[in-house]
C-alpha cells in the first residue's frame, strides 16, 4: 500500500489566510506520516522554482499540480513530472485568469486551457465545499479520476456507493512553521509504482483505496502520532484522570464536523429554567414546521393588511356629498371645470392573477416528468405548449394595455388636479365601488379564517424514539403569550382588548409602533409543541433530558464525529441500554463515534468496534499518558509506542471494578435470584 | 374642426392653432383639447408608441386659453416622455415568460 496525500499548499494567496511556507514542517509532515507520494497545489499558482526546491529536499515523490478555482467549484489537477514547462505555462495562464478572490474559471476556459485532459489526475471537490456537482461534474466525467471528501465518515459513505466516484481523503493543509499538529487526513493505494498513469488505473478501482494501511477502512488516523480510531464505534475506557475527556477535547479540537456531548451537559440543574430553556430549544426546532403550517394564513394576511373598511366608508360619503354639492351649484361651471378631463373617471385596472397561475399551471404540466405517461394519455403536449404561448401573448398584451391605462391615469391626475387649482366648481370625488365590495368580502373571510385557526387543535403529531412530539394550535390566552411569541419587547396589551375581533385587532397591530408588518400571521393563533412520553403523558424532568440526548445522538448524522463523554452520569441503565445503546450503535453505522465510559451497560453491552484504553503511567519518574487500542476480541491491546496490556483485565477493571468485585457481584446476584 | 393636413413626413398628435391647443381625433380630424377624453388618450399613447408622430411645441406666445394650457401642456410633456421611452416600455412587458415562451414556440409543432 502506498499512502499519497495530493493535496498540499506551499504558497499563501489570495484564497487563503496569510501563512509563511517552512520546508522543514514538509519533510517532517512527509516523514512523520509515513508518505510515498506528495502533490503540491496551490490556489491557481504553480511556482516551478519552489517545486523543485521541495523535489530536491524530500525522499518521498513529488508531483506538480495546481487547484483551480472553477465557477462550479475547485478542482485539482495534478502532472506527471515530463513536461514540467508545458505544465507550468498552463497554470500560468489559470493565475493571469484568477487574480482577485472573486475571480474563477469557466470549464470552457479551463478546458481550452488544460487541451487534452486526459493527460492529468483531475480530482474535483467532491463531498467537501467548494463541491462540483450535477451538470459541472457530469461533463467534466470522462476526464475525473476520483472525488476528493473531507472526512472518513464521507470517505466510507462514498466508497460504499458504486454510483459515486472513488473517494480521495488528503489533508488539504498549509505547510507553515506555525501548524501546531501534523495532518490525519491521507489515502493509502494498493499500487505497485507511483507513476501517474499507475495511480489513475489504480483509482478506477475502488477497492484499491483505503483509509489505513493493513485494516482497510475499518480504521482511521486520528491523531498525528499514529492512533486510529475505528470508523464505527469506539469505546474509550480508563480511570479517573487518566486522560479520557483530553483525548475527546483534543480530537474535538483537531478535527472539523465534531458533534461533541460533554458530560452532564444535558443533566437539569435548575428545574425552571431547565423547562424554559427546553422548551425554546423546542419551539425553535419546530419553527420551520409553525412558519408552513402559517404559511397559507400568511398570504391571506398579507393580501388583507392594509384594508381600510372605515377609510373606505369615509370615501365614500365623501364621494356622494361631492356629488350632490357639484349637481346644487352647476350654474358656476367655467372654463376649467368645462374641460371634459375635470370629472373624468380613471381606467380601472385588473389584476392578472388569474391568467400568470394559469401560465404557470399549464408551465408545470408540460414540464412535469413524474406523471408524464398519464399526461400524455390525455393531452397533447404540442397542444399545451401552443395553449402556454398563446396564454403568455394574451398576458404581454394585458401587461402592456394595463402598464398604458397606469401611464394614461397618472396623466388624468396630474391635469384633473391642476384644473382643480383654478376652477371654482366642485369637483366629484372619484371612489371604486368594486374594489371596496371586494374589499369588504375579503375582510368577512379573513375574520372565519382567523376564528377557525383559534379554535384547539392537533395539528401534527410525530413519533421520536418513543417520545411523541404534539403540535397544537389554539388562541392566545393573554398578552404575554403573544409577546412571547413576538420574541419581542414590545406590549401587546392594548391590542390584546381586541383579541376576539380579528379585524380590528389586526388593524390595532398593522397601527402599533414596533412590529414588522411581515410577522404579524404569528400574533393570531398560539401554536405549541408537547413532547409525551410512552404512556402519553407530558414529560418529566428526567425524561426530558433522555429526549435530548436521544435528540443530540440523532443530530450527529449531520457531523463527521460523534464524541460523548459519560452518558451514565445523567441516565439510568434501563434507559442507556434499551435506547441510548441502539441509537449509538445505529449512528456509528455511518458516523464514527467515541464513547467514554465507565459503565459496564454502555461499555460491555453496547458492542463496540474498537476499544481504546486511556492510562496515566509513572515512567522513569515522569507522568506518561497512553492509549492503548485494539479490537475487541483482541488477547491484547497495544499502544503507538509498542506496549502492550491484557484487553479482558483492561475491561474488567474499568467496567466492574477487577475481577474480585465482579465475581463477588455475579455471587451476589445469583443469591438473590430466588 | 380642422382636417387633417396631409403630406407630413410624421402624423401630428398635438397641434396649436388661433390660440387654442388641438388634438388627433379617432376621425383623423382635429378637435379641442379641452374635448380630450381617456379614450382619446389612450389612443394617442398608441400612436405615440406605434407610429412615428410629431408635436406641436407649446411656447408662451401659443395658446391663449388658460385651461387649453393646463391640458396641452400636461399631455404634450407625457406623449413625449412616452415617445423617448418607447423601446423600454415594450421591452418590460415583453420580457414575462419569454424564455418559456420562445422555448415553447420552437418545440411545438
Amino acid at each position: 500500500m502506498k499512502k499519497i496525500d495530493f493535496h498540499i499548499h506551499t504558497l499563501s494567496t489570495v484564497r487563503d489566510s496569510k501563512f509563511d511556507f517552512d520546508l522543514e514542517t514538509l519533510k517532517r509532515y512527509a516523514r512523520e506520516a509515513n508518505l510515498d507520494a506528495i502533490a503540491i497545489t496551490n490556489h491557481d499558482i504553480f511556482d516551478v522554482g519552489q517545486f523543485e526546491q521541495i523535489t530536491n529536499a524530500l525522499d518521498v515523490v513529488v508531483f506538480p499540480g495546481i487547484e483551480v478555482s472553477m465557477e462550479c467549484g475547485h478542482i485539482l489537477v495534478i502532472s506527471d513530472h515530463c513536461n514540467l514547462s508545458d505544465f507550468n505555462d498552463k497554470a500560468g495562464q489559470v493565475a493571469k485568469k484568477v487574480t482577485r478572490r472573486e475571480d474563477c474559471v469557466t470549464i470552457a476556459e479551463f478546458e481550452v486551457i488544460f487541451g487534452d485532459l486526459s493527460k492529468y489526475l483531475v480530482i474535483p471537490h467532491y463531498e467537501k465545499k467548494p463541491a462540483v456537482s450535477g451538470d459541472a461534474l457530469k461533463h467534466i466525467s470522462s476526464y475525473v479520476s476520483a472525488g476528493e471528501v473531507d472526512c472518513a465518515k464521507k470517505f466510507i459513505r462514498t466508497l460504499k456507493d458504486n454510483q459515486k466516484l472513488t473517494p480521495v481523503l488528503f489533508s488539504d493543509v498549509r505547510i507553515s512553521d506555525k501548524l501546531a499538529t501534523l495532518p490525519t487526513r491521507q489515502t493509502f493505494l494498493d499500487c505497485g509504482e507511483l507513476s501517474l498513469n499507475a495511480i489513475k488505473a489504480c483509482l478506477r478501482d475502488r477497492t484499491k483505496v483505503a483509509l489505513t494501511q493493513s485494516d482497510g477502512n475499518e480504521l482511521f488516523q486520528i491523531f498525528d502520532d499514529g492512533q486510529k480510531l475505528s470508523t464505527g464505534l469506539n469505546v474509550l475506557l480508563g480511570d479517573r484522570s487518566s486522560g479520557k475527556t483530553f483525548t475527546l477535547d483534543k480530537i474535538a479540537q483537531t478535527h472539523e464536523g465534531v458533534k461533541y456531548i460533554k458530560q452532564f451537559d444535558l443533566v437539569q440543574q435548575d428545574n425552571d429554567a431547565y423547562e424554559r430553556d427546553f422548551n425554546n430549544e423546542l419551539q425553535k426546532d419546530k419553527s420551520q414546521f409553525t412558519e408552513e403550517y402559517l404559511s397559507g394564513f400568511k398570504t391571506v394576511l398579507n393580501d388583507v393588511m392594509y384594508i381600510d373598511l372605515e377609510g373606505n366608508d369615509r370615501m365614500v360619503e365623501k364621494y356622494v356629498s361631492s356629488l350632490l354639492k357639484s349637481a346644487f351649484e352647476a350654474h358656476r361651471k367655467d372654463e376649467f371645470s368645462k374641460v371634459v378631463l375635470f370629472g373624468e373617471l380613471e381606467f380601472a385596472l385588473k389584476e392578472n392573477k388569474v391568467l400568470i397561475n394559469l401560465i404557470e399551471s399549464v408551465r408545470q404540466v408540460i414540464e412535469n416528468g413524474e406523471f408524464g405517461k398519464i399526461i400524455e394519455k390525455h393531452i397533447d403536449r404540442n397542444s399545451l405548449k401552443n395553449l402556454a404561448c398563446e396564454l403568455i401573448e394574451l398576458l404581454w398584451h394585458r401587461e402592456y394595455d394595463a402598464k398604458k391605462k397606469n401611464h394614461i391615469n397618472s396623466l388624468i391626475r396630474e391635469i384633473k388636479q391642476n384644473l382643480r387649482l383654478r376652477s371654482s366648481a366642485v369637483p366629484v370625488e372619484e371612489v371604486d365601488l368594486y374594489r371596496m365590495i371586494v374589499e369588504r368580502r375579503k375582510i368577512r373571510r379573513f375574520e372565519k379564517i382567523v376564528k377557525n385557526l383559534q379554535k384547539d387543535g392537533i395539528i401534527a403529531e410525530e413519533s421520536i424514539q418513543g417520545f411523541t412530539v404534539v403540535a397544537k394550535k389554539g388562541p392566545f390566552t393573554g398578552a404575554g403569550e403573544i409577546k412571547k411569541a413576538s420574541l419581542s419587547k414590545v406590549a401587546f396589551s392594548d391590542v390584546f382588548v381586541l383579541y376576539e375581533r380579528p379585524y380590528d385587532y389586526l388593524r390595532a397591530l398593522v397601527n402599533k409602533e414596533g412590529l414588522t408588518h411581515s410577522e404579524l400571521y404569528k400574533f393570531f393563533a398560539k401554536i405549541s409543541y408537547q413532547i409525551l412520553n410512552k404512556d402519553g403523558f407530558e414529560v418529566s424532568g428526567g425524561e426530558r433530558s433522555e429526549f435530548r440526548l436521544l435528540q443530540e445522538i440523532k443530530d450527529a448524522q449531520n457531523y463527521n464525529i460523534l464524541l460523548i463523554d459519560e452518558p451514565e452520569s445523567s441516565f439510568d441503565n434501563m434507559f442507556l441500554k434499551s435506547d441510548v445503546n441502539q441509537l449509538i450503535k445505529e449512528i456509528s453505522q455511518s458516523t464514527p463515534v467515541v464513547v467514554v465510559t465507565h459503565n459496564s451497560t454502555v461499555g460491555a453491552s453496547i458492542g463496540a468496534d474498537y476499544i481504546v484504553y486511556a492510562s496515566k503511567e509513572h515512567d522513569g519518574g515522569k507522568i506518561k499518558y497512553r492509549l492503548y487500542s485494539g479490537y475487541p476480541s483482541d488477547k491484547s491491546i497495544c499502544s503507538i509506542d509498542g506496549k502492550a496490556i491484557s484487553n479482558h483485565k483492561t475491561m474488567l477493571d474499568s467496567l466492574e471494578a477487577g475481577h474480585d468485585t465482579y465475581a463477588e457481584r455475579r455471587l451476589g446476584y445469583e443469591a438473590i435470584k430466588d | 374642426m380642422i382636417r387633417m393636413q396631409k403630406g407630413g413626413l410624421d402624423m401630428k398628435l398635438l397641434k396649436i392653432e388661433g390660440d387654442l391647443g388641438y388634438y388627433l381625433n379617432n376621425e383623423g380630424n382635429y378637435s379641442k383639447i379641452d374635448t380630450i377624453t381617456k379614450e382619446d388618450l389612450m389612443r394617442l399613447a398608441d400612436l405615440t408608441l406605434e407610429k412615428d408622430v410629431e408635436f406641436d411645441e407649446n411656447h408662451d406666445e401659443g395658446i391663449k386659453n388658460p385651461a387649453h394650457q393646463i391640458v396641452y401642456k400636461s399631455i404634450l410633456k407625457n406623449l413625449k416622455g412616452l415617445e423617448n421611452r418607447k423601446q423600454e416600455f415594450k421591452d418590460e412587458v415583453s420580457r414575462l415568460y419569454l424564455s418559456d415562451y420562445e422555448k415553447y414556440q420552437n418545440q411545438s409543432s
